[in-house]
């Protein structure tokens, strides 16, 4: 049977119709990538805003991790600071100790944070809402100690620097933050178009439908839990890779940077701000988080208050929570609600 | 003799020292529309939620085409085709309409048929091909049970159990999905199990009734003999007058 106008498009639709909006869809990706990519050729940008913008680009895909778990499948991982954490210590430790690169070291910290999220999954993604919350953050707080008492392994408290041979592709490393500005773009492209996929999929309408209503999605014939596990572990698997180069870049790690709770939301704010469970939130929320951050930074040196970036975070959140709870993306794109594409 | 298409034997269900379903038994043949009626209270939600794979039963044992399935989940039995509906309507408030259904249908169909075209086969079935492209907050609750239906049949459904699908409707609306519901009987060869209150709106629609009172089978027969029974007038319909009404 021939699928209904509705499922298809519109009927009037003609190639000649449709030519303009693909192309003009196609600039809408492809400039702001290009732009990105350009700033390094644009004679006022300076690395201090090169360094921001890959800020910028490592919280997004970072973002784009969570938002797989949390925003596609409706699982509120609040421990999320777990993978990044395994992430940047496993990568950390092989180059350190054995002089095993990033490019090998990082499907190891990948494979490793597979294993963990299917054991944390196992334990955990049977309890619902508050409870499961409630439970990665405990496995992220036992990560801090742990980390803080294996001292040899970790550096303790101090945390672990990686050792720096100087411009390397072999080792991920460079003194200036253009390389890393590619790095962190082609992630973030990665991801979205990764984003899309799920949502579009059969496996992502099954996140979706367990997010929506786990009853429901059994009486469907969904395995509730082995897809809440799959969507786990996806993320999981995704937000080690982005830390892989979150400890390229920034070179060290430590306890409170890896698993505390305030990395943790770092990770959150980018897709509670942009828009949960759309593939365009994570990128818009941890733009505006980067750049207000940088901004209050710089406005509070020049005032003397400390911490004036935390308030700020604290803020945004309340206002989206309060006035736009589908994100920014919900409140330009009015379909834009979790779920849609976009 | 052919195997019953849902056979419930001695179902005894507790909630700590609340006994909600004591031994309970009956059976659905192939092909069947059974009502299952019963007053608040009656245990009628409980048996649906064990039939269905959400609530362990206390005792007993459930067969489906004569397979053991007191013990599968819920998502098994409903790709084995055991199908329901949801007392107040359950949809997937976030996709479209034609997504709700292809959920089902991609985890549901056998191998080698296209989704996409049960899904169109599923919307034009319910007439809900222009409404495909919506979200259920956009639709009227007719349409929405609509879905939920459409929804609970796509892939394999072989026994359609509907909770309360007829309440909350328009005399006219009620009507017309009960044609549907019969239409998919007949033209599917779905066996379906309705729990409704009122006898009244199942009289139409179903050949055999099953009457729950005080967490147990009371009466079993066609809505005539359902409707003279003395056990059933005292216990659930007061007099035959508003039995029959």
């Amino acid at each position: 049977m021939e699928a209904p106008a509705a499922m298809r498009g519109s009927p009037t639709t003609s190639a000649a119709a449709r030519r303009p909006a693909t192309t003009r869809t196609l600039a809408c990706y492809l400039l702001p990538i290009a732009i990105v990519a350009a700033l390094p050729l644009i004679p006022f940008v300076n690395n201090y805003i090169i360094a921001a913008t890959v800020r910028a680009l490592i919280f997004i895909s970072l973002g784009q991790a969570w938002n797989i778990v949390a925003g596609i499948g409706g699982q509120l991982s609040l421990g999320h600071g777990v993978f990044l954490g395994l992430g940047c210590y496993t990568t950390g430790i092989l180059f350190n100790r054995y002089g095993i690169p990033p490019w090998i070291g990082g499907w190891a910290a990948m494979l490793l944070s597979l294993a963990v999220a299917f054991v944390m999954g196992s334990m955990t993604l049977r309890m619902r809402g508050v409870f499961f919350a409630l439970a990665t953050v405990a496995v992220s707080l036992a990560l801090v100690q742990l980390s803080r008492h294996y001292v040899d392994l970790t550096g303790g408290a101090d945390g672990l620097a990686l050792k720096f041979i100087g411009n390397s592709l072999w080792a991920m490393q460079a003194r200036s933050p253009t390389p890393f500005l590619y790095a962190a773009l082609a992630f973030v492209v990665v991801y979205y178009w990764l984003t899309r996929w799920i949502l579009s999929s059969s496996f992502g309408l099954e996140m979706q439908a367990v997010r929506d209503d786990e009853v429901a999605a059994a009486a469907a014939g969904v395995a509730v839990f082995r897809t809440k596990l799959l969507g786990f572990m996806l993320s999981a698997a995704m937000t080690s890779l982005a830390a892989v180069l979150y400890m390229q870049y920034y070179m060290a790690i430590d306890p409170e940077a890896a698993f505390g709770l305030s990395q943790a939301i770092q990770l959150q704010l980018p897709a509670l701000l942009g828009g949960l469970g759309t593939a365009l939130g994570p990128i818009v929320g941890g733009a505006v988080m980067v750049f207000l951050s940088e901004i209050t930074n710089w406005g509070s040196t020049k005032i003397g208050v400390e911490g004036l970036d935390i308030l700020v975070y604290g803020l945004m959140l309340l206002v989206v929570i309060l006035r736009a709870p589908n994100g920014i993306v919900g409140m330009v794109f009015k379909n834009a609600v979790a779920g849609g594409s976009r | 003799m052919t195997v019953p298409a849902l056979e419930v034997k001695g179902i005894c269900r507790s909630f700590g020292g609340v006994v909600a379903l004591r031994d309970v038994s009956f059976a659905v043949r192939a092909g069947e529309v059974v009502g299952l009626i019963g007053p608040n209270g009656a245990g009628k939600s409980t048996l649906f939620e064990i039939v269905s794979g959400n609530l362990p039963p206390t005792a007993g044992r459930i067969s489906y085409f004569g397979a053991d399935c007191t013990t599968m989940p819920p998502h098994l039995r409903r790709r084995a085709g055991m199908c329901r509906t949801f007392q107040k309507v359950r949809l997937f408030d976030s996709m479209t309409i034609a997504e709700n259904i292809r959920v089902a249908a991609s985890q549901c169909l056998p191998p080698g048929r296209d989704v996409r075209d049960e899904v169109a086969g599923v919307l034009a079935q319910l007439r809900l091909d222009a409404l495909a492209a919506r979200r259920p907050a956009e639709l009227t609750l007719a349409d929405r049970k609509r879905v939920e239906i459409g929804r609970a049949i796509a892939g394999n459904c072989r026994l359609l159990m509907l909770d309360e699908s007829l309440s909350g409707l328009t005399h006219e609306e009620a009507e017309g999905l009960i044609a549907e519901i019969l239409m998919l009987n007949r033209a599917r060869g779905i066996t379906v199990i309705v729990v409704e209150h009122v006898l009244s709106v199942l009289a139409a629609m179903v050949k055999r009734l099953v009457v729950l009172h005080n967490a147990t089978v009371v009466a079993d027969g066609t809505p005539t003999e359902i409707a003279h029974d003395p056990v059933v007038i005292e216990a659930y319909l007061g007099t035959k007058q508003s039995a029959l009404r």
